[in-house]
Formats: structure tokens, sequence, C-alpha cells
């Protein structure tokens, strides 16, 4: 045993020295696969918003392209830019809508009723299925003259429904209707497994004092699901933040007016269309920023809200 | 249990509800992006093109290139690319050289090409659009052809194809300085009508020789709004106008345009021939109702609505002749004719082409350049793609001599099925007195970020009747200020 700068140092046997270096072994695996394409990527992509770098020339050509902080510059004042900020915020209005909406759903199918694992395959298909072709099944459900919804619309009133993807408040309602669906079947499913997980003891203890239906879903439902939800809120906003496929395939140009693009959507216009590969790195850190942000906050007041068993 | 009816009740209607959105609908195949209706128009029959060996057999390639080893990235079409491979196969057989021919879609084209440029590995030939000329060649990527290429082939290209590819450091597609591209193609978004609609409305066929004024347009247009079934909803219709596309030729045509001289300044709003031509255009739609309105057209985008038989005039790419002559697609008679005249009296529209790049990279310049000839003026590979071999014709020959004999003549006495009146389509490539085809202003620009500003400020408002064309002009001019000053500041990094 020696002692350096004041430490005890464990002086390892030959086996425990190899077992250390086969741990470090297993470590190295994950710890290279993060420092190559997690770590690398983001700060390459920090890089590369320093600059006016349009993809030409390799890492040369992003050199001499070097323009400081200029892109943060003109993006806080790009007003195109905030406009799909503003966009992707309303589209968010859609998580706690199917929040709500999993939880009924999940308790609905706590129960012991017929057909409730065919209900829940249900669901559950449209999360398992293509995004993009989803899309697709919903711009023509959302078709003016002969989508599904106007075709209802017409039949029950007689009158012509709405041009669901062409008018700039309607479009955005569109998404929105469009993300509970598609995300619905993951709230279920995770409310379910959290609904499954509060002890029968509990209800039981409550029922005893005579708490009713609501003090029961209330005192005991809600607080027990909160690590559930709270999982489904961090995930959700991280994705809501990203949502780009649905409006690439489901409107033309970004909607009518640009009232229906997102960030993510602004950001693969600059990369690939106009080839403004630093402009679209800047609106990319600017995205990781808010969503670390955002997520930070969320962890910090968790303690407030998020109960568990223990 | 009461609970567990409204239980199974609830989540029933619910999931109905849900799996609704799997449900289909009996319209079929509609498509409100007018942009993916044309370019997905030549897809619908390339599949059923067939290359028969003997077509290539006369295929002629001189020289001895057993040391290059080239890469050729492109986007293709099935046939297109049985063409091109074909080609390959000649050229390596004859020449000894090793060709690696990658292929992907004209989607995702630009991301990879861009990907190739980030690892700084450029494919010895790849495709480079007229519009990008001066990026590329700013950048470093493209080999003049000068020196490699046969003047007598260049020669025989179209006029402006040939043009459109030269580059003098400051303007591209102007002529000047040396050539960059061979052609792939040389298109032009021409007109064209439906014949059995005019003999149904008792009309008078188009004359290609007097292009209507717009006053004469609006009347024929006028006169082909119809109800046909009596059901008090107008379903015939006399145009239908895909903006993206159209709006040039009304704007062109009345001495109109988007940009000054030099390509600095945005200039619509206050500029009156481009006010008029934008508010005629609109004025199509919601003042006289003779194209389909904004909901209907997004419901069922315009070439939909065409092939069905809706439509008395549209916009015909040379490659979508293939298509409109195919009676199972579009089962009408129907005929080439002239975009309606502006102001100036000439009839406008864009010109299109996408050429053959070698890499200013590249290890075998004689090589690349001898396959890119090959692959642009070879008149057999021609002779498929135009469709003399094959019976479906995706675009005109790029040899000049080809197209105006032999081709024209195999076009007249029916040997290659071609809508009526295919000078239009010449006329239109070269100019006359009566015709002019251009590259429209986003050619000479950086990039085109401009014009999807104008695309994306919302537009739709007037073709609806909500704001005038000068009110959109006037609220859309800064934000496409903005990109294009980006575009000349990006042009202006890269060239130093």
């Amino acid at each position: 045993m020696g002692r350096v700068n004041g430490k005890v140092k464990v002086k390892l046997s030959a086996m425990a020295k190899r077992e250390e270096r086969w741990a470090l072994l297993f470590v190295a695996a994950p710890a290279i696969g993060f420092l190559l394409f997690m770590a690398w990527p983001i700060i390459f992509a920090f890089l590369t918003s320093l600059t006016t770098w349009n993809g030409a020339k390799g890492f040369e050509g992003m050199i001499n392209r070097f323009c400081g902080f200029d892109n943060y510059i003109k993006l806080l004042q790009d007003e195109k830019f905030w406009k799909t900020v503003v966009t992707t915020i309303i589209y968010l209005i859609g998580i706690p809508i199917g929040m709500i909406l999993g939880l009924v759903l999940a308790m609905g199918m706590n129960r012991k009723i017929p057909g409730v694992r065919v209900l829940r395959t249900m669901y559950y298909v449209p999360v398992i299925s293509s995004l993009v072709a989803v899309s697709i099944l919903w711009a023509w459900v959302y078709n003016y003259d002969y989508g599904l919804l106007n075709v209802i619309i017409k039949a029950l009133t007689g009158m012509h429904g709405p041009n669901w993807l062409g008018d700039e408040a309607l479009i955005k309602v569109s998404m929105i209707i469009f993300m509970v669906w598609k995300g619905l079947g993951t709230s279920i499913i995770l409310y379910l497994a959290g609904l499954q997980n509060i002890p029968r003891s509990y209800y039981e203890a409550a029922m005893v004092d005579g708490a009713n239906g609501w003090q029961q879903f209330k005192n005991i439902t809600i607080p027990l699901l909160s690590p559930v939800t709270f999982y489904i809120m961090i995930t959700s906003l991280i994705g809501g933040f990203q949502v780009f496929v649905e409006v690439q395939v489901m409107t033309t140009n970004g909607g009518i007016g640009y009232s229906a693009a997102t960030i993510v959507y602004y950001l693969y216009e600059k990369a690939f269309e106009s080839f403004q590969l630093g402009y679209a790195s800047t609106i990319a850190i600017f995205l990781a920023i808010i969503i670390f942000i955002i997520t930070l906050l969320n962890f910090k007041m968790q303690d407030k809200w998020v109960k568990t068993i223990d | 249990m009461k609970k567990k009816v409204l239980s199974v009740l609830l989540t029933t209607a619910m999931a109905v509800s849900m799996l609704a959105g799997c449900g289909g609908s009996d319209a079929g195949g509609a498509d409100a992006n007018a942009e993916a209706s044309v370019a997905s128009s030549s897809e619908a029959v390339g599949a059923s093109i067939e290359v028969k060996e003997e077509a290539l057999t006369d295929v002629k390639v001189e020289g001895d290139y057993s040391d290059a080893d080239l890469t050729v990235f492109i986007y293709a079409q099935e046939h297109e690319k049985t063409v091109y491979q074909s080609l390959i196969d000649k050229f390596t057989e004859t020449t000894g050289a090793k060709v690696t021919f990658e292929v992907t879609t004209s989607d995702e084209y630009g991301q990879k090409i861009l990907a190739y440029k980030a690892a700084d590995d450029m494919p010895d030939i790849f495709y480079v659009g007229p519009e990008a000329v001066a990026s590329n060649v700013d950048d470093g990527y493209l080999l003049p052809l000068d020196e490699y290429v046969d003047a007598e082939v260049v020669n025989n290209l179209w006029g402006a194809v040939g043009s459109a590819y030269r580059y003098d450091g400051v303007t591209a597609g102007t002529g000047e300085g040396s050539l960059y591209c061979l052609p792939k193609d040389f298109s032009t978004f021409a007109f064209a009508y439906n014949k059995d609609l005019f003999d149904a409305a008792g009309l008078a066929y188009p004359d290609p020789e007097n292009p209507y004024t717009w006053d004469e347009f609006l009347e024929v247009c006028k006169q082909l709004t119809k109800d046909t079934d009596g059901d008090g909803e107008v379903d015939q219709w006399g145009t239908a106008n895909a903006l993206q596309w159209a709006l040039d030729a009304f704007i062109y045509t009345n001495g109109g345009h988007f940009l000054n001289e030099d390509y600095t300044q945005v200039v619509i709003d206050g500029q009156q021939e481009f006010i008029d031509a934008f508010q005629y255009f609109a004025d199509l739609t919601c003042k006289h109702g003779v194209t389909p309105t904004v909901e209907q057209d997004t419901a069922l985008g315009g070439y939909q609505r065409w092939l069905d038989g809706q439509i008395g005039f549209y916009a015909c790419g040379t490659w979508d002749v293939g298509a409109f002559m195919d009676k199972n697609t579009f089962p009408y008679e129907w005929g080439l004719c002239a975009w309606p005249t502006g102001k100036t009296g000439v009839s406008m529209t864009r010109n299109g082409s996408v050429g053959f790049a070698v890499s200013a990279d590249t290890e075998s310049p004689e090589a690349a350049a001898a396959l890119i000839t090959l692959f642009s003026t070879d008149l057999e590979g021609q002779r498929v793609l135009s469709g003399e071999t094959t019976g479906v014709s995706l675009q005109i020959p790029n040899i000049m001599d080809y197209a105006k004999g032999d081709y024209k003549a195999k076009v007249a006495d029916g040997t290659i099925p071609y809508g009526e009146n295919i000078d239009v389509i010449y006329n239109y490539f070269e100019g006359t007195d009566k015709y002019e085809g251009i590259f429209v202003e986003t050619t000479y620009t950086y990039n085109a970020d401009w014009w999807t500003a104008f695309l994306s400020g919302g537009y739709e408002y007037v073709l609806n009747g909500e704001k005038t064309a000068a009110e959109y002009c006037a609220e859309v001019q800064p934000a496409m200020q903005e990109a294009l000053d980006a575009a000349n500041e990006m042009k202006a990094a890269a060239a130093n």
C-alpha cells in the first residue's frame, strides 16, 4: 500500500489488474461510441455554426468561412425563424391533450373487459406505423373535397367542410390532431403499466376510509402515476421540438404563408435546399439549448410534483 | 357492470376513430403538390419502357482508357438507368475503363451530393443544373470541358442549352466563358390543350402560329368552363394554375421580372408589368372562375384534373409527352400550343435542363469527358431516350441535327408518338418573333431562396382574392430581398 498525494493507493493483484483492464475495455466501447457519435457531432455542429460553410471543400472549406457569432445574431433577428418557433410551441398543445386522453383510455383498458387486448393493439398500431405512411394517409383524411373528415361533415350537416390544410389556423389544428393520434398509443401503454403498478391495497384502504372514486383518482392514481406523467412529458417535449416529417409530407412549402413550418423544417430547408450548413447548425444549436433548458427546468421542478410509492 | 359497458363503448369508439386514419379513399392518386405531380408524371410511364439490346449495338466509342476508374453519380428513373447502364457497358467494353455507376432519386440527390462535397470526395461524373454551375465552379468542383469535348459536338447542341452551361466567373448562362457540362436533356414547359373538350364546346383549336392574347385566352377559357353533369357545380375548367410552374409564363410575356438586371435587387413591389401579370393570373381563379379554386386545387391538383379530362389547357413539359400519349393515362386527343401573350406579344415559358459535369479532381478527365459525350450526344442513346426505339418520348434529342431532321420526320409520320404541333417546343428552344423560352431568374442567382420566400409568403391569398397582387408584392418583397442578399453574400464568400 502506498500513498500518493495523501491518498491511499491500493495495490492490485495481477488478477484484479487483468479484470480492471477488461473492465476498461468494456467501458471503452460505449465511451468511444459516445465520443464519436454524440460528443463529436455536437462539437462539430457548434463549430459549423460559427461559419458560413455550404458543405464545400470539406473541413478546410469550413475553416475558411469562419464568421464568429454572426449566425447567432442573424438568427435572433430572423422573423421566419421566430415564426417557426411559435408554430412549434403551438404544436406542443397536443402534449397535454394526448396525455389526458392517454390516461383516460388507459384507465378504460385497465379493466377486465372483453376484447381489451384487441383494443390495446389497435391503439398501438399508429405508433409502430411508418410516420411518412400515416402522414400521407392523414393528408388524405384532411383532403378538402375527398377527405374522410369533410365527407363526414357533409353527410352530417349538408355543408362543405373546411380546408383543413389550406388555412393558417386550421392547418395547425390538423397537425395537432394528427400528432395526438400518432402518440396516443405510447401514452396508453405507459399509463397502463403505471396503473398496474399501483397496489390494489391503497384503493381498498381508501374505500374503507370512505373515499369516493374521484377522491381515489385524485389522491392515489394521479400522484402515483406522476413518474410516468413526468417521463411522457419530457420525451414528448423533446419530440415535440423535433417535429419535421409530418410537416414535410402533409404540406407544400411549409403550409400557406409558412404557417405549418416548424423549427426543424426550417433547419432542413436551410441545410439541404439553400446549403447554408453554418446557419442550419446555428438553428440546431439553438434548438438543443431550448430543449436542454426545458428538460433541466422539468427535472428541477419534478421534486414538487413527482411522487413515488417509496 | 355499467362502468364496464361504458368503458368498452368509450374505448371502442375512440379506437374506431383512431383507425379511421388508416381508411381508404376512392378519390385515388390525387396530389395537391403540383411539383410532385409534374415530377412523378414521367415515372408513371418509365416502368413500361424496355430497352432492346439491338438498339445500342451501333454505339461507337473510341480510345483506350484502361487506366481510368470512374464513378458516375446521378439521379435517374429505372428506364433511364437502363439506357445509361447499357451505354456504360459499351464504354467499358470498348475502352477498358472501369466505371462504378451509382443512381439515386431526384429527391435525395441534393443531400447525397452535399455529403460528397462535405467529405471532399466527389464522384468523377455527376449532375449539375444550370442554376448551380456558378456556385460549383466558384467552389472549385467543375472541370472546364473546352479542351476535352469536340467543338463539333457542342455546336450541334441546342444553342440555349450550350450557353446555359457556360460561366465566365461573373454570370452563368450568358454563353460567355468555359463550358462546364454537357446536357443530359433540354426541356421546355409548353402549353397543351385537350382537343376533345374543344370539339365538345364547338371551338376552333388554338393556332400555334398566332398565340392567344390574354383577352382571347380568357374568352376561350370561359367557354370551356362548364357544369357538365348539371349538378350545379362547375366540373370542367378552362385551365388550372399551378403557380410554381405557370406564373413565369405570364410574368415574362408581360415584360415583368422578379429581379433587376444584375440580380441584386428584388423589384416586384410597384412594378406594373409584374403586378398586372400576377393579378391577371389570380383573376383567372378568383374573379373569372375559369380554374379550380385554391381549395379545389389542394384537394386534387391540376395535373390529375387534366389527366381526368376536366381541364382545357394545361402545362406540358417535354417529359410529360410519354404519359400524355399513353391512352391508359390520358385517353384524350391533345395538341401543343403557345402560352397566351401579354404586353410584349411574345409567348414565353421556362426552359430547363440538367447537365453531366466532370469533377475538377478527377484523375481521368479524358475518359470522363468521353463518357459524358456518349451520355449526352450518342445518337443511338438519344434514339432510345427520345422515343424512337421505345415508342415513349421522355425528352427531345440533344443533337439538333437529329431533332430537326430524322426525329421530326418520324414524329410527323407517326413512328414516334407525339402530341400535335411539336414545333411549339422547337420554337421555345430556339426563339422566334412569337416564342421565347428562357431560363428563369433563379438560374442566375446563387440559390433559389428568394423564390422560396415568394412561395412561402402566402401567395394563395392573391389567388383566392383576399389580397391584391400589388399588396402581396409589397408585403413579400423584403423577405425575398433578405434571401437574395444572403445568397449574394454566399456567392461573394465562395468567390474569395
